[in-house]
Order: C-alpha cells, then structure tokens, then sequence
C-alpha cells in the first residue's frame, strides 16, 4: 500500500533521529565537601601529653551511626581544647580532607556551641550554651571578633563519670551576631561525647 | 452526552482532527423556551466528524466550515432533540431553542472515536474557567475540579493530585506529548504555562489506555487551541496583577494565517510572570517569589485529508522555596517547626536565594495525519530537554552558587497510530508507542548525586474498539508495555555502579455507559493498569533539606545501603485496578453528577520512616522506599441548579479515605474531605456586554485519617535514652499532626464589553476574604508556616 510504505519512511526516518543522540560514557564522580565525616578533638594541658579524642563515620554517607571516642580527663585541670574536622570523602593528603581551615575561613558564618553535664567542669560553670545562655570560654574568633569555638579552654572539677559533652557547629549565613544562639542556623555537625574525668 | 463530546477535545490533544480548507464559522447559542441557557448540550455537524458541547453560556462554534449544505443536531438531555438543515455561503450565527421532554430521552448517536477513555469519567475546564483563572499555576486551576487537589510546596509548587494518587501515577498529556520531566520529587510542579491551553481536561480513569504506562490515578490532558486557517491576524493580551506576593503576569498571544499558502496557520505566544514574597496575614514568608518567562511557537498546514504541524514551547522558571524551612537534622527541623514566625523572615522582596529551584523545559513537536477512506493515520514524535537546578543553603559562598541537584533529561517519544471507523457505531484504533530517556546529572555540584544517570528504552502497542449502541456505548482497551533500564551512579561511598534491567506488561480497560430511564445516565469503568518503578523510587539517596530526612531507594541494601540487583530482590512493578462509577443527571434547572471510585494499588511505593541515623548532624530520621498495598476509596459529587435565569447555586463536594492495606495505617498527604459552594449571577445585554459575580465558600476539613504523629522532638528525646523508635514500630507517621479545618471565602465578578470587532474583559476576585490564618494539611509549608493571606487580583484580557 502506497499509504503504508509512506508512513513506514517518516516512521523509519523519526526513529533513526532517536538512535542516533547520546553516547555511553560513564558519568564522573563529584567532590563532595561538604561532609565532615571525622572530627577529632585534641585537650592540651600544660606538662602533660595531648589528649585526643576521635569520632569516625565508619560508612562514610551510609545508614551507620558514628563511631564516638569517650573523652578520659584529669580532674582540676587547665585544657586547652583544639577540634578538626576532615571529610573522609578525600584523601588525606588532599587540602580539602581538611575542613578545619574551610570553617575558620568562613569563621564569620560558623559558631560551635557546647553543652555538657551540669558542674563538670569548674570553669565555665554550668551547663554550656546549646539551649541555655551559659558561658564558654571561646579562644578563637572570626574576623568581626565574635566567638568561633574551634579553641576553647576548660577546666575540669572533680571526678566524674558518665557525663557527657556535646558539640554543635552551627552553620548561619548572614545572621550570625553577637546575640544569636545554637537555635539559630543550620547544624553542620551535632556530637555528643562520652566523658569521663579521673582523679 | 456532553460527555461523549468531551472526549474531542481530548482528542486534539494527541491527534489533529482532518479539517476541511475553508473558512467560514457557524456559531450560536443553546437555550430553552424559557431563555435559560443550556450549557453542555451538544451540538453535531452531520457528515462530517465535528461536534461539541456548549460551553457555560450556551454557545458552540464551528470554525473552518466549507460553503454548503449542513445538517445540524442538537441534543440535551431532558429535552427534545432539534435538527436544522443549513445553506451555509457565509458565517452564520445560530438561536436555538429547545423544548423540554416529557417522554423517555431518545438514544443519542454520536459519532466519535476510540480513545480508551470512558466518557463518564473526564472533566474538562473550557475557555470561561481558564479566562477566569488567568495568572494562575496549572496545578493550581485544576483544584477547581472535584476529585483534583495538589500536593503544595509554598505558595508557588502544585503537583496535581487526582483521587488521591499524584506524581509518577498521573500523566500529563502537553499538547498530545508526555510530559517528562523530574516528576518523582513532591516538589517538582509540572513544566506547563496554562497559558498555552485552550482548555484542561483530567481522565480520572485508570490506564487512558493510549497513553502508556503510569496513569494509574488518571490524566492531565493540557490541550491547546487549534491553529487559524485563513483567518485575518487576531491575538490575545492579558494582564494580571495580585496584591499578595504583589505579582504581575503579562501573557500575549498572535496568531493567523499564510496568505499565500492556502491552510497554513501559525502562533506565537508568550508569558512573563513575577511575583515577590507571599504573605501569611501575620508575617512575609521570606524567600517565596518567583519568575517565570515562557513562550511557545507553532505552524501548521491543514488539508482536507492531511495535515502537519510543528510546535515548540520553552517553560523557564525560577521558584524561591521558604528560606526557614531549610533544615539539616531532627533538632533543626523541631526547632523550625515550634517558631511561630519561621527563621530569617525578612521585609517583602523579589529577590529569590537559596533554597530555590531552576528549572527549563523545552518541547519540540512534529505530528502530521492522513485520512484515507475509512481510516485516519496520525504520527508524532516528541523532543523535551528538562534542566532542573536545586539549590540549597550550603556551607560557604562559593558552594551556595552551585546547586546541589542538577540533572538535564532528554525524552524522545515517537507515537504512531491508525483510527478506523468499521460503522457508523464502531470505530477502532491500534497504534504504537516509543520512548527513549537519557537522564545525566550535570557535573559539578560538588554533593553526591541523589538520582543515577539512566537511559530507557520503552516501547509499547495498544488496541482501543468502541462500539456505540442504542442505549449503550462500549469501550474495550488493551496495551502492552516494555521498558529497559541502563543505569549509572554512584553509591554512598561515591563509588560507581552500573547496571541494566527491565520489566514488561499489560494493561486493560473495559468501561461501558448506559442512558437510564429520565436524564440519567450511568458511566462505569474499570481498568487494570501499572507502571515500573521510577528510578528514583529505585536507587535515591540522600537529604531533602525541606524535611530533614534522608531517603534511601528500593535497591538499597537494608543493611548496608550497597545496591542491590533488581533480578533476586522483592521490588515488583505497581499494579492498579481502578472501578469507577459515575452517575450523571441533567433534567431542567438541575444539573448533578455523583461518582464512586475505588482504586486498589498492589505493590504501592512510598516513603516508609526506618530508623534514626546520626552521620555526624544529629540524629536524622530515614526513610526507604517501601512497597505496600494500598486502597483509595472516594466519592466526588457535585450538583447545580439555576434559581432564576442567570443567578445559580452549586455546590460540589469530595471525600477520599486512603489505607495501607498491608499495615492497617494510613497514608500521608491524603487531601482530606472538602465541601464547596458557590452562588452566581450572570447577566449577558443585548449589546453583547457580559457580566458575572461569584461568591465562594470553601470548607476543608481536618484529616482525620493520618498516620500517628512523631514530632522531630520525641525522635531526640528517645535518641538520648538511647530508644530508636522505629526498631520495632514502622507505621507509617507525620511530623506534625494535621492541621484544623478551615473555611475560605471567595468573589470574583467579570465584566466583558465588545469594542469593534475585539472585546475587552475585566476581572476582579478576592481569595481568602476574611485574611484568615489557616495551614493545609498537603502544603508540605504547612510544618512551618501559615498558608497564604488575602489576595486581591485584577486581570484585563483583551482579545483581538
């Protein structure tokens, strides 16, 4: 049929026009760095060694927990407390493993916020500022000199066990001043450690 | 009838109807003795395959005519048939008036076409409703249908949601191409200008069998008007503005015809819209504006036996999403969800930050037909590159500006098809579908990819018979599909993966009518139907920022969260089998319809919570795809009736209960029961001026039938006891408890004057009359923010 043979040429013609896009390539990896998939927490006293204190996502993006280290102290005494972050998604000897330098860097828009078990520690009393208004002893600061928190300093009181202590970095972008709180922003990384202070 | 003709309209959705090459227009009005206006009474053009039912004012128009001699049939229901012989040389408006019937209706022979569609069933917003809805989303005016509600992200995303099913169940027909585009995510809103169509019609039967896979909740037929022939240059100009959100919309229109190339025809159209921050009676919703630029372009040539026409549309929009719903763990979001007034809510602007989406849909479109005897050849093929761009708050300025979804899809579909008209009462059409997707994430956003790239191949063939008898119209549909899938991504250890698979099947309708005694009629419909699942149902991964949740696909490992073989695990294709029963009266000042439906889902994907995972931000509930059975149960009812000429009352009314059946729980988003009534009066002079006012009630009511409520709080608390609440108990549940009923009120008046040979119309309303505050349970903003305030929007359209 004249009809037919028509048709079958535009059909013919259309699906040729279909097959011939697209080749079949294998899609690149993208960077990722914004995961912080392995914090370290590092408490310095004057004569002694360096306490460090690690938590480690074992699956990276996977449906496992983090993997928290218990944070052992002496009682009575003057630490200072030095936190990295790196992204396990990179190697190490890559810069951007590192995303300590990527948040002092943006130091104008990160805060951390601590918490911990009430009277653990003799200075700051209390029991931190992620839902209350206590203090911190910040040691660092962004270029406006407000409070950063990737150095703070501590000293502990006595001996205590099964407490805890918890870190928040709080992302906020254009909001972050000398008044906002742990409620304000978004989370970037919310770890509460085990802690335990000897005699 | 009416119904019966409807499906003509759908038909030029998918399919040029043959037209004659010539041009004169035979126009009228429908009333009865007393001057009151029929509105759906249907009017045939014998010999020839035209007929169409009158729109809300009665009126009918035939464009296109060849001089001669016509017979013209008019047919409502109640009343006595009319039959008028025309000489037509020039254009000619017609007065008809008929006259009611005392005896049984006589059985009424229309001559239409198999589309798989059972009339009773289709429901189609004409010209009036969508003049009178200008400016607004597509999702948005097809609420005005009962049955059609819209899973809502803020006040600018509306995903169509019919009886209760949306997303991948419904497809949406674009001037006759699937749409396809990134439709798996509930804040992805269909890529359409309404502007384009001359009218909307939603299938709400299951497997619209030449449509393919995929309808299991029904289909959204977005038709445009046909093209001029030999028509002088004419066009349209509106303007719309709206005090909430103070947005403008300018959408423009030209078309006509080639004066040297007799039957050739063109458009173009275009729209502009932009609209700053909503506002709840209380407070700006900061970051909600958004801009839309689209136009579309087509010529055409029309033969008598043959046509062909080529059209292009390009939709591109940019939608700010709540800045203060952007959360990322469980405490963030209860935090959100306790404010009265959500975070960084700012003065009113038009700038547009993240979170936001981008997004460009381009359609090109070639289709042409034959007529040869007794048969009618149609074949189209369709190109649609979608972009789609999400940006989210992320850490750092530089990462900000790169979004953190981004996919380009490309969908090639071929349709071709053969209608046969066997006799004056049995028509059929057998025809074949093709389709090729090609979906790559665009390199660079710096974030795992949450969707693979894939490519599918899908194919199908279908057979659609219609036989009409006395009392009684028949439709019978069957189609087979096959789809491949070639997928590439990456797992959570951004590893690659690669692999390929496919699924086959059938789908069948049967759906029949019956005129039963009196102006009553009876539709009843059912149909098998399925569609494979979508590959993000398969292999998603990743954060939705709005929920502070994270999803996990069917093929992910439960344990390990590796990817999984299709072949060896439990995941099976979706199968619906959908019964819809609809009753239809139409005698004197009343008008009523009343349907039943139940559609039964085997093997029903959704979003199931899991368990609680801390990666470092907190504890984060997840989700994984899950299958299950479910049930929706529902009635749509709706009745008019005129008072005195012009002013009449209507009320319409819609109730769904939707189960897990599986889990004897409920499901969430499910719109829950609502109730409205309008009253309007209408008044049409002898000099042609129109005028309208309409007031509106509308009641929803809270949805009761939710899943249990798990409040971001109480996943904290148990996590600090160490609990994980959903070891044991995976019901399904909500974050928040649904929200109270509300009531809205609503005007609107119209007032049209002809100028010349153009007319000029004007529009007013005022939506949520009494500013009141009030959240919708399938707004996913209602977490943690009002909805909208009043809106006060005026409108001029001139056509020309």
């Amino acid at each position: 049929m004249k009809l037919n043979s028509k048709f079958s040429l535009v059909l013919l013609l259309a699906v040729g026009l279909i097959f011939t896009s697209g080749c079949d390539k294998d899609p690149e990896p993208e960077n990722v760095p914004e995961e912080i998939t392995r914090v370290v927490l590092v408490f310095t006293a004057p004569g002694a060694a360096p306490i460090e204190v690690v938590a480690n996502d074992p699956d990276l993006g996977g449906p496992q927990s983090m993997e928290i280290g218990a944070i052992h102290l002496s009682a009575e005494t003057n630490y200072t407390l030095t936190i990295s972050l790196y992204n396990g998604y990179y190697s190490a000897a890559d810069p951007a493993y590192n995303v300590t330098t990527e948040v002092q860097e943006e130091g104008a828009e990160h805060q951390l916020f601590f918490s911990w078990s009430a009277g653990v520690f003799s200075s700051p009393a209390g029991s931190g500022n992620i839902g209350t208004s206590g203090t911190v002893n910040y040691a660092d600061e962004d270029e406006n000199g407000l409070p950063l928190g990737l150095v703070t300093n501590w000293t502990t009181g006595g001996a205590a066990t099964g407490k805890e202590l918890r870190l928040l970095l709080k992302h906020q972008p254009g909001i972050k001043s000398a008044t906002t709180t742990s409620a304000d922003g978004e989370s970037d990384l919310d770890i509460t450690f085990p802690l335990f202070i000897g005699e | 009838m009416k119904s019966l003709l409807t499906i003509l309209f759908l038909f030029n959705a998918a399919v040029l109807l043959a037209r004659q090459n010539c041009s004169i227009t035979l126009s009228g009005k429908v009333q009865d003795e007393s001057n009151r206006i029929l509105a759906g009474a249907t009017v045939q053009l014998a010999n020839t395959n035209q007929g169409q039912a009158t729109d809300a004012g009665g009126h009918f128009r035939f464009e296109n005519l060849c001089k001669g001699n016509y017979t013209v049939l008019i047919h409502f229901l109640g009343y006595e048939p009319v039959e008028k012989q025309i000489d037509l040389n020039a254009n000619k408006e017609l007065q008809i008036a008929l006259t009611l019937s005392e005896k049984l209706l006589q059985a009424v022979v229309v001559e239409d076409r198999a589309t798989g569609t059972t009339p009773g069933t289709t429901t189609t917003l004409g010209a009036r409703v969508l003049n009178e809805t200008s400016g607004k989303t597509l999702g948005e005016t097809l609420q005005q249908i009962s049955g059609v509600n819209t899973i809502q992200s803020g006040p600018a995303i509306f995903k169509p949601v019919i009886h209760g099913v949306h997303s991948q169940r419904i497809l949406i027909l674009n001037n006759g191409i699937r749409q396809e585009g990134q439709q798996w995510g509930a804040e992805h809103a269909p890529e359409i200008d309404p502007f384009v169509a001359e009218n909307l019609t939603v299938i709400k039967d299951a497997g619209a069998i030449k449509y393919g896979t995929d309808a299991l909740g029904g289909v959204i037929v977005v038709t445009p008007a046909e093209l001029p022939v030999d028509e002088k240059t004419g066009g349209a100009l509106h303007l719309v503005g709206n005090s909430n959100g103070r947005a403008g919309t300018v959408s423009g229109l030209l078309e006509g015809s080639v004066k040297k190339l007799k039957g050739w025809g063109w458009r173009a159209q275009g729209t502009l819209k932009q609209s700053g921050d909503s506002q709840t009676p209380d407070y700006v919703l900061s970051n909600t504006g958004f801009r839309e630029q689209n136009f579309s372009l087509a010529t055409g040539y029309h033969g008598t036996t043959k046509g062909l026409e080529v059209f292009y549309s390009r939709f591109n929009t940019t939608i700010g999403i709540l800045r203060g719903s952007a959360s990322s763990s469980s405490e963030d979001l209860a935090l959100a969800m306790e404010r009265s007034v959500p975070q960084y809510t700012t003065d009113f602007t038009y700038h547009i930050r993240e979170p936001r989406q981008e997004v460009t849909h381009n359609l090109i479109k070639i289709n042409g037909h034959l007529q040869r005897g007794r048969h009618v050849w149609n074949a189209q093929y369709g190109l649609q590159i979608n972009n789609r761009k999400e940006f989210d708050v992320r850490r750092g300025a530089a990462l900000s500006q790169r979004p953190a979804l981004a996919y380009t899809l490309y969908t090639h579909t071929l349709d071709a098809e053969r209608e046969t008209t066997l006799s004056e009462f049995h028509s059929r059409c057998v025809g074949l579908n093709g389709m090729i997707q090609d979906n790559n994430k665009i390199d660079g956003t710096q974030t795992l990819p949450f969707i693979p790239n894939f490519r599918n191949y899908s194919a199908g063939i279908f057979w659609i018979e219609k036989i009409t008898r006395e009392k009684v119209t028949y439709d019978f549909g069957l189609r087979y599909d096959y789809r491949l899938y070639q997928v590439a991504g990456f797992n959570f250890q951004n590893k690659l993966y690669k692999t390929q698979f496919s699924f086959g099947n059938v789908t069948a309708t049967a759906g029949t009518t019956f005129k039963l005694t009196g102006p009553l009629s009876l539709t009843t419909t059912l149909g098998s139907t399925w569609r494979p699942p979508n590959v993000a149902e398969l292999y998603s991964l990743g954060t939705h920022q709005s929920a502070a949740a994270i999803e996990y696909g069917l093929l992910l490992d439960e344990i390990t969260s590796q990817i999984k073989e299709l072949k060896g695990s439990s995941v099976k294709p979706e199968h619906a089998v959908k019964w819809v029963n609809t009753f239809k009266l139409a005698q004197g000042k009343w008008q009523a319809e009343l349907s039943g439906y139940i559609n039964y889902i085997f093997n029903y994907i959704y979003l199931k919570p899991r368990g609680i995972t801390d990666a470092g931000r907190g504890p984060f509930a997840y989700f994984r795809y899950t299958q299950t059975e479910a049930s929706f149960l529902g009635a749509d009812a709706s009745a008019q009736y005129e008072i005195v000429t012009g002013l009449s009352v209507r009320m319409s009314a819609s109730l769904l209960r939707a189960k897990d059946e599986r889990q004897n729980d409920y499901l969430i988003f499910i719109p829950s029961n609502r109730v409205e009534t309008s009253i309007r009066y209408e008044k049409k002079t002898e000099r042609k001026r129109e005028f309208y006012i309409q007031a509106r009630i509308k009641y929803v009511a809270r949805q009761t039938r939710a899943p249990r409520v798990v409040a971001p709080h109480q996943i904290l608390e148990a996590k600090q006891q160490g609990i994980d609440l959903f070891e044991t108990d995976t019901r399904n549940f909500d974050f928040m408890a649904a929200p109270a009923a509300y009531t809205l009120g609503s005007l609107q008046t119209g007032y049209t004057v002809p100028v010349n040979h153009t007319k000029l119309n004007f529009q007013l309303s005022v939506d949520n009359l009494t500013n009141t505050r009030y959240r919708e349970y399938t707004n996913r903003m209602r977490y943690f923010a009002n909805d909208i305030g009043r809106n006060i929007s005026a409108s001029i359209n001139f056509t020309f």
